[in-house]
């Protein structure tokens, strides 16, 4: 066992919880029984580095069965970083085809061709999706498995969300990924967070929806107290509105947990009571808003269905779910790649 | 008669013998009054007929008008007081009602048996289009369809691998809405079916193991076991058309490379062409050629 | 309840949304007063009628918001780098302070800070031996405290000089020339108090009523008994109230032209389940001229802005926020007067809700102390 490799798999143990690691190293299923009940996880973090140390070289295990655990782990446990969104773009005719085998092979290949060294591991998840564990080199150094890039796809998809990727990295990983899917092209999805099944529920769809029904009543709201019983009714008419309003453009239930949102507007400053902005020739009001919130999408449901915010929902708001995105650039006129045209009514 | 010559004698004597003739006839003028008077009886009568049609029409229509307003506003029954109790009253309204269901009828028609129904901000429709598979009611999968200034899919559930887009386009959905829904019901119908054969396979054939699968289900690699031998087979099914629950191709890969071209593992094959794949597994266990 | 108001100035839900923030930090001020004396009370009572007879009324803190100054005077360019020791100035800077409210302190003398280096010092001393102070620094460790005044920081002659208090830890092993770490700094200041109240002061009091403090809380803790033993004062959590954070908005704005503010940022927060927290930054110039559209007819003050420099007025400053509100809300449809403003950031420094405050530019020092002095005046309890 090389240098390198005892250090990640220090680094490793240091940072998975001795809980966590019972489990990890019981999925990773390498161990024989008597080695499992030889490592105490009681003990310090130190000592059960120690008997790890020592049964991979007693075994010769490499620096590829200390990333295969490291692939458990991460699996387990994504939410360690930012994952980013991109979206591959005009499949051709063979891309829903392309089966594991084939894209593992194709991918290999492709990156091989672009990296002189690059480590690439690549371990199909129970729920169907691909997880690829990346680690970078360059024509002088060998791969870096200290800084690893994870890229999850699910295979006939157009998402794949990424992990630690450089700004170098990221035109040779799109090259690889559009080749190996046959794709044409992939883009930012401007989607991102640290929660990556918060990304991947919200693109895949996979959170309740609310659509208009014949059957109303079907969504109830929590703790609408209104004292006054003559109010009560058309109180109770509205709050009911602006819910199934609320629900209808943010969903139902658990909402996928994403925690920020940021828009750049660079609109004009448009004010009735402030003649002197409005007529400002030309130019811009330019901000930044972020929103964010431990769930931002439960925060803005509320938001609307309380009042605080205006029903019908604003598309600025709605867009999140809708589209998918969590970074907008709004100008009056809709130009720029990620922008997006909104003339509010006021 | 017109194109004989008019110039000769023997003509001009035909011409009074024939005008003779009608002259005899006159006596029947009488009966041709008699005839017309009859013909403006009737045509009186019908347009009476006519007039008490439009009549009854009308009433029907402020009926059918305000039993509308009624199922909008599921208001309490405030029908005209005076022609209640008549008979013929009663049949009006049971008329009115029979054209309102003949209505909704040719409309479902018309939008192919899809619930569709209008949203709040009446802007557009929302579709909702059910699936199911072997008589099981499954997923049900929304659409909501901006009108106006033009078609558009505004709102939808509809997972990311199912090319909604593509499928819009290529349907025409902008001129035949129609064809779109169908066409879209059939690929989420037939990914339904898939995914239900694959949950099946996995949960009640567990000597079965499954290899590969998409979140499509349109591929499937399984492994089968052949009993004595226990030599394994690799199975893949290919599900190359999305609108349907059975595969396009299967393949076999086998150590024993000559199994796949023997007569029963040829014979398993279009089985597993021609049936839901876990009904094809059924029967090549009861064959006894896998585990 | 919440309606679309776009372009109005609401005064009534800033001033209703001030009240429930105020009554919600009112019992920890109660709790405070216990151990008062009774020669103490009159100081107490003389700043309200200071603040002639409406104030009267302001008898809860939650008329804080309210009673401080509707009009200041536009941040002048203080140049006090010329004033100030420099390295006492950087120090200031340097840190974000942790705010408190102080009652004058009785027969405090600037002639004995060299005295009072010695008794603090001897008073942590004691109270970690007692065990009383949680462990900062490890037990080998003594401290080293000293007080000094920071000549040239005052808005008036009647403020009282500020009182600059640094705890240097020094381990008993290290050697004589091994550096000392400053492990704790605080502050107690009065700029631009109000002269009338300073003046009716009895003779022995001496009033420094903003309190900072930067390190750990224990020291800080250990540092407020030791002055409530020996001047009779007591202090209070004191927080830049919503108001407070809006007349920042405005005064930091307003020094664009002077000093770039690079971009204003506001951090506003939501009450909803869970909380929801929206930031806000403006490009420095758009904001600057936001607020330049808000400002009244220069014209009438012409005179008067050539020596002293405008004055601003409260009406001003809410205009300009329902500006920065209303453009927000065109866009979002929602609503920040339902939240609460927390957090106001600039170049020039930032100030949060919960009392914490960095002032990063010396020139706008004196501008910032002086409304947090009126604040801290106003927190006093009766």
């Amino acid at each position: 066992m090389d240098d390198l490799s005892r250090r990640l798999l220090q680094r490793l143990v240091r940072r998975i919880p001795a809980q966590a690691l019972k489990t990890t190293l019981g999925k990773w299923d390498r161990l024989t029984a008597a080695q499992r009940q030889s490592v105490d996880f009681t003990q310090p973090k130190w000592t059960i580095t120690e008997t790890l140390l020592a049964i991979f070289e007693e075994n010769e295990w490499t620096m590829k069965h200390v990333t295969e655990l490291e692939m458990i782990h991460i699996i387990d446990n994504p939410n360690q970083g930012m994952w980013y969104a991109f979206q591959l773009m005009d499949p051709e005719d063979d891309a829903k085809s392309v089966e594991l085998t084939q894209f593992k092979e194709q991918f290999k290949a492709h990156l091989s061709e672009l990296v002189r060294h690059v480590s690439v591991k690549i371990k199909k998840h129970t729920d169907e999706a691909v997880w690829i564990r990346i680690a970078w080199g360059d024509s002088f150094s060998r791969p870096n498995h200290m800084k690893p890039t994870y890229v999850v796809h699910h295979l006939q998809t157009p998402y794949v969300f990424v992990t630690s990727l450089t700004s170098k990295q990221k035109p040779l990983l799109s090259q690889a990924l559009i080749l190996s899917t046959r794709h044409q092209g992939i883009k930012d999805a401007n989607l991102s967070g640290r929660k990556l099944a918060a990304i991947r529920d919200l693109l895949m769809k996979q959170y309740q929806q609310v659509f208009p029904t014949k059957y109303p009543g079907t969504l109830t709201e929590k703790n609408q107290t209104v004292s006054n019983p003559r109010i009560e009714r058309e109180q109770a008419e509205l709050g009911e509105n602006r819910f199934q309003m609320a629900c209808e453009a943010f969903g139902d239930g658990m909402l996928p947990q994403l925690q920020s949102a940021i828009y750049k507007l660079e609109t004009k400053f448009r004010d009735h009571t402030n003649k002197t902005m409005t007529e400002r020739e030309e130019l811009p009001f330019k901000c930044v808003v972020k929103f964010s919130s431990t769930n931002l999408l439960e925060s803005l449901r509320e938001c609307a269905a309380s009042g605080i915010a205006s029903t019908p929902v604003t598309p600025l708001l709605s867009s999140i779910p809708l589209k998918g995105r969590n970074y907008f650039v709004i100008t009056d006129n809709g130009l720029g790649p990620s922008s997006q045209t909104n003339q509010p009514q006021n | 008669m017109d194109g004989a010559p008019s110039k000769g004698v023997l003509s001009h004597l035909n011409l009074l013998e024939v005008l003779a003739r009608s002259r005899k006839s006159q006596p029947q003028q009488h009966s041709r009054v008699n005839e017309l008077k009859a013909k403006a009886a009737a045509l009186m009568k019908q347009r009476d007929q006519l007039k008490a049609e439009i009549q009854t029409h009308q009433n029907l229509q402020k009926l059918r008008t305000s039993m509308d307003r009624q199922n909008s506003n599921d208001e309490e029954d405030e029908m005209d007081d005076d022609s209640e109790n008549s008979e013929n009253s009663q049949l009006l309204r049971l008329m009115a009602r029979h054209t309102q269901l003949k209505d909704l009828l040719d409309a479902h028609h018309l939008i192919g048996g899809y619930d569709v129904i209008k949203t709040s901000r009446g802007k557009g429709v929302c579709v909702s289009l059910a699936t199911a598979y072997e008589g099981v009611y499954l997923d049900t999968y929304n659409l909501e369809i901006d009108m106006k200034p033009k078609l558009r899919i505004s709102r939808h559930n509809i997972p990311p691998f199912i090319p909604l887009n593509d499928l819009a386009e290529q349907s025409n959905m902008e001129t035949n809405i129609k064809d779109f829904l169908d066409l879209l019901s059939r690929h989420l119908n037939a990914f339904a079916g898939r995914k239900q054969q694959l949950k099946i396979v996995k949960e009640e054939l567990k000597s079965i193991e499954v290899m590969e699968s998409n979140v499509l289900c349109s591929i499937l690699v399984l492994m089968f076991t052949v009993p004595r031998q226990k030599t394994a087979v690799l199975c893949t099914l290919d599900y190359t058309d999305h609108t349907r629950c059975l595969p396009t191709r299967v393949h076999f890969d086998s150590e024993d490379q000559e199994l796949p071209n023997s007569p029963e593992w040829k014979k398993n094959c279009s089985l597993l062409k021609e049936t839901p794949v876990h009904k094809a597994i059924i029967t090549m266990k009861k064959m006894g050629h896998i585990v | 309840m919440f309606k679309i108001v776009s372009g109005f100035v609401r005064y009534n839900t800033t001033i209703r949304m001030e009240r429930q923030h105020s009554s919600v930090v009112r019992t920890p001020l109660d709790s405070v007063k216990v151990q008062r004396r009774s020669k103490s009370r009159s100081y107490r009572q003389s700043y309200r009628s200071c603040l002639g007879a409406a104030s009267r009324l302001g008898s809860t803190p939650a008329f804080t918001a309210r009673r401080l100054n509707t009009s200041r005077k536009a941040p002048k360019l203080h140049n006090i780098t010329e004033k100030v020791n420099a390295e006492q100035l950087a120090l200031l800077m340097k840190s974000e302070w942790k705010l408190s409210y102080v009652t004058p302190l009785y027969q405090f003398r600037h002639t004995q800070l060299k005295s009072y280096s010695r008794q603090l010092s001897a008073f942590i001393a004691a109270e970690k031996q007692q065990g009383l102070a949680v462990e900062v620094e490890g037990s080998q460790n003594s401290f080293r405290v000293s007080f000094s005044a920071v000549q040239g920081m005052a808005g008036t002659d009647d403020d009282a000089e500020t009182v600059l208090i640094q705890i240097h830890s020094k381990s008993i092993f290290a050697r004589q020339d091994e550096h000392q770490r400053l492990i704790w700094s605080g502050w107690l200041t009065c700029i631009n108090g109000n002269p009338d109240y300073l003046r009716s002061l009895p003779k022995d009091f001496i009033c420094l009523p903003l309190f900072g403090s930067s390190g750990s809380e224990v020291l800080t803790s250990s540092v407020q008994s030791w002055f409530q033993q020996n001047f009779d004062c007591c202090f209070g959590p004191l927080e830049i109230s919503h108001t407070s954070l809006q007349w920042l908005v405005a005064l930091w704005t307003n020094c664009h032209t002077e000093s770039n503010i690079q971009h204003l940022k506001m951090i506003w927060s939501i009450p909803v389940v869970p909380p929801l927290q929206i930031t806000y930054t403006v490009n420095p110039q758009d904001a600057w001229d936001l607020w330049n559209s808000v400002r009244k007819s220069p014209q009438e003050e012409k005179e008067t802005e050539e020596e002293e420099g405008r004055s601003i007025d409260i009406e001003e400053v809410m205009q300009f926020m329902q500006g920065l509100k209303s453009h927000f809300y065109r866009h979002f449809r929602l609503d920040l007067s339902a939240g609460s403003l927390k957090q106001v950031s600039t170049a020039l420094g930032s100030a949060k809700y919960n009392g914490r405050i960095k002032i990063s530019n010396s020139k706008y020092m004196i501008t910032t102390l002086t409304l947090l002095t009126e604040g801290a005046l106003l927190k006093m309890p009766i």
